[in-house]
């Protein structure tokens, strides 16, 4: 399966510690969230990230990320983290699956509603069957209407998705997935997992190649599965291209030791979230981490 | 590059457990934890999920369609005389935990049976003579006995770092319910209680792993917008005579994630254990622990569990429990450990609808 043209990110800025996704500590989490509770302290932020380097951002759809996306002059480049899991999961067990999927749709706009009828209609038979090869798309489509990002760059399938299709070994559902997403939006095709080397065996097993996958890789072994070791030679072995994340270990060690350490042994570029960050300016390090020999990090 | 990995950190949660040999599992209720176990079954080595079952079928259709192929039965029992597993996985809603329990102990199945145990403490003892009598392996999910830090924080409190305990004090709080809701969840003919029996079963287990089975308990519970109590505060009184407080509620801001914490005081310190860390401030070197301050976290833990779901537990729990089912050593959260929270609860719902009169557990 071949690749999307567009080169891969190296350095993108999660938000999913906005959604209550983070392996830091609860009061720090809580700290963050409170941080960025206006859209301008998120879009303010966004600004300075880009200046120091960062390619865009990773963002689920929530009113705060789609107000600060909207509060930018400029769009910034967007890869959708989707679907917006924690919300979903609330949502749906009070009004069950179909009752949390009827609310995005109402809530969607026109447009939005009349393409996910097409999708739909084109994956009739499987959505009949339930087949999430066939339901992730739809999903996909009410989400990232949700957002509103004026600069999709890629959609990454969120890791509770991922995982699940993974320990099914649904080879057709990540055909599928990319296949999909390059057509209909036009955007880089991506997988978000907490068992990379996991996904990197099946994905290098059965000739899948997405644009990037995101997953954790830090010094202190921190949800690096299979196993530590197991995921180093993963990382060490194959072509796909790795986007380290949880970086700092849940706090254990600074940003740039778990960038420096996520790129020695192999990934290809990082994701550290809103709050693995003490400074902006740890960002540029990242990016001088990333950078080719000689080149400058940051924007000028 | 590896040894960086390597943990110190005293905790009897150092290898991955495994089946020993073989082993063919059923899978009963395809809800929420139906697929989490789903997931996780599929990833543990010598695990075959050959059968599920489910009263709605499109939860089957569902399952199948995230890419497993095990045959679905709308029915349990045709699925177990169908595909004879060796082991059932019991994840359905908690009043019919026991009949379904029982069906698969009479066909000579090892059980594992999302927690709590049963709706009623009535089922749960039906069930436990059941399984007595069928001296078959019966485990019920509790699953932070799986979470590294709670099980480095019961192996210091075992090993005798904080010395005789003085007190206690314990809490787990979860943002969930702000509203009238629907479900057998918020059914207490079906489902033993509200936030109790619901959610925080799961720190009563891992008091009385840690502390011991309590005596007596005084309560009380308030409903704020459900059918069935938000929150609950109890006291518990152990053999000893120290008192261990418990505190609990669905309904409070700012835990979209369940947040447990245990705070201890004994006689050589203090041990406070929540699910950022472990922290334990020691007056003399004990259970493996320096005089002073000590904080682990559980990147500083041993962390075995080959695959992620929600958390490093699921996997931990369900392969310890299959290891426990050919043939392995018993798992913590055994029939007789998840009967003893039952006795707990029930005494506590007693005292609560008494009005906080001091009930003793189990008689």
């Amino acid at each position: 399966m071949s690749a999307s043209a567009s080169p891969a990110p190296r350095l993108l800025l999660g938000t999913e510690s906005l959604l209550g996704v983070s392996s830091a500590t609860r009061d720090r989490t809580l700290q963050v969230a409170a941080r960025f509770a206006e859209p301008e302290s998120l879009a303010v932020t966004f600004s300075k990230a880009l200046a120091m380097g960062v390619d865009g951002v990773l963002a689920s759809p929530t009113r705060t990320l789609r107000q600060a996306l909207d509060e930018l002059k400029g769009a910034i480049p967007v890869y959708a983290l989707l679907p917006n899991v924690p919300e979903y999961v609330r949502d749906s067990s009070e009004l069950g699956l179909f009752g949390a999927a009827r609310k995005r749709f109402s809530q969607a706009r026109l447009a939005a509603q009349l393409r996910l009828v097409l999708t739909g209609m084109a994956r009739a038979a499987g959505v009949l069957a339930s087949d999430f090869a066939a339901l992730v798309p739809l999903l996909l489509e009410l989400e990232a209407a949700g957002l509103g990002a004026r600069d999709l760059r890629g959609i990454v399938l969120a890791a509770p998705l991922t995982d699940l299709a993974l320990a099914g070994r649904h080879r057709r559902f990540f055909e599928r997935y990319c296949r999909f997403v390059r057509g209909r939006f036009r955007a880089a095709a991506a997988f978000e997992t907490r068992n990379l080397g996991h996904l990197i065996a099946a994905l290098d097993e059965w000739g899948i190649t997405p644009d990037f996958v995101i997953g954790p890789v830090n010094p202190k072994g921190l949800l690096m599965k299979p196993s530590p070791a197991e995921l180093l030679e993963a990382l060490r072995r194959t072509s796909l291209t790795v986007l380290a994340q949880e970086l700092r270990a849940g706090g254990r060690v600074t940003l740039v030791e778990g960038g420096r350490f996520a790129i020695a042994a192999g990934a290809r570029g990082l994701v550290p979230d809103l709050v693995d960050l003490d400074e902006a300016s740890e960002l540029k390090e990242l990016s001088a981490l990333l950078a080719p020999p000689g080149a400058k990090a940051g924007r000028p | 590059m590896t040894s960086a990995f390597s943990s110190s950190a005293p905790t009897h949660l150092n290898e991955t457990p495994k089946p020993l040999k073989p082993v063919r599992v059923g899978l009963i209720g395809l809800g929420k934890m139906g697929v989490a176990h789903a997931a996780v079954l599929s990833m543990i080595p010598d695990c075959e999920i050959v059968g599920l079952s489910d009263h709605h079928g499109a939860l089957g259709k569902s399952l199948r369609g995230m890419g497993h192929r095990a045959p679905f039965f709308r029915s349990p029992p045709k699925m177990i005389a169908k595909v004879r597993p060796d082991a059932v996985f019991v994840c359905t809603q908690s009043d019919s935990h026991a009949s379904l329990a029982r069906q698969a102990l009479e066909a000579g199945c090892a059980v594992f049976v999302e927690k709590p145990l049963a709706h009623t403490l009535e089922d749960a003892e039906s069930l436990a003579a059941a399984a007595a009598a069928s001296r078959l392996p019966v485990a019920c999910g509790y699953t932070l006995a799986y979470v590294p830090i709670f099980a480095a924080a019961r192996h210091a409190i075992a090993a005798g770092a904080i010395g005789r305990l003085r007190q206690a004090r314990s809490s787990m709080y979860l943002s969930q319910t702000f509203g009238p809701r629907k479900g057998w969840m918020y059914d207490a003919a079906r489902s033993g209680g509200g936030v109790l029996a619901n959610v925080s079963s799961h720190l009563l287990f891992l008091l009385q792993w840690c502390l011991g089975s309590p005596v007596e308990v005084r309560a009380t519970s308030n409903r704020i917008f459900s059918q069935v109590e938000d929150e609950m505060h109890a006291m518990m009184r152990l053999p000893s005579g120290a008192e261990v407080g418990f505190d609990s509620s669905w309904s409070v801001p700012g835990y979209p994630y369940s947040a447990v914490v245990i705070e201890v005081e004994g006689e050589n310190g203090r041990l406070l254990v929540s699910n950022d860390a472990l922290e334990l401030e020691l007056t003399s070197e004990a259970g493996g622990y320096p005089p002073g301050a000590t904080r682990l976290r559980e990147a500083d833990l041993p962390q075995p569990a080959r695959f992620h779901v929600n958390s490093e537990g699921y996997y931990l729990e369900d392969a310890d429990f299959l290891r426990w089912a050919t043939g392995g050593p018993a798992p913590p959260i055994t029939l007789e450990a998840a009967l003893g929270v039952q006795r707990t609860m029930a005494a506590i719902y007693e005292s609560a609808r008494e009005g906080g009169r001091a009930v003793r557990v189990g008689g």
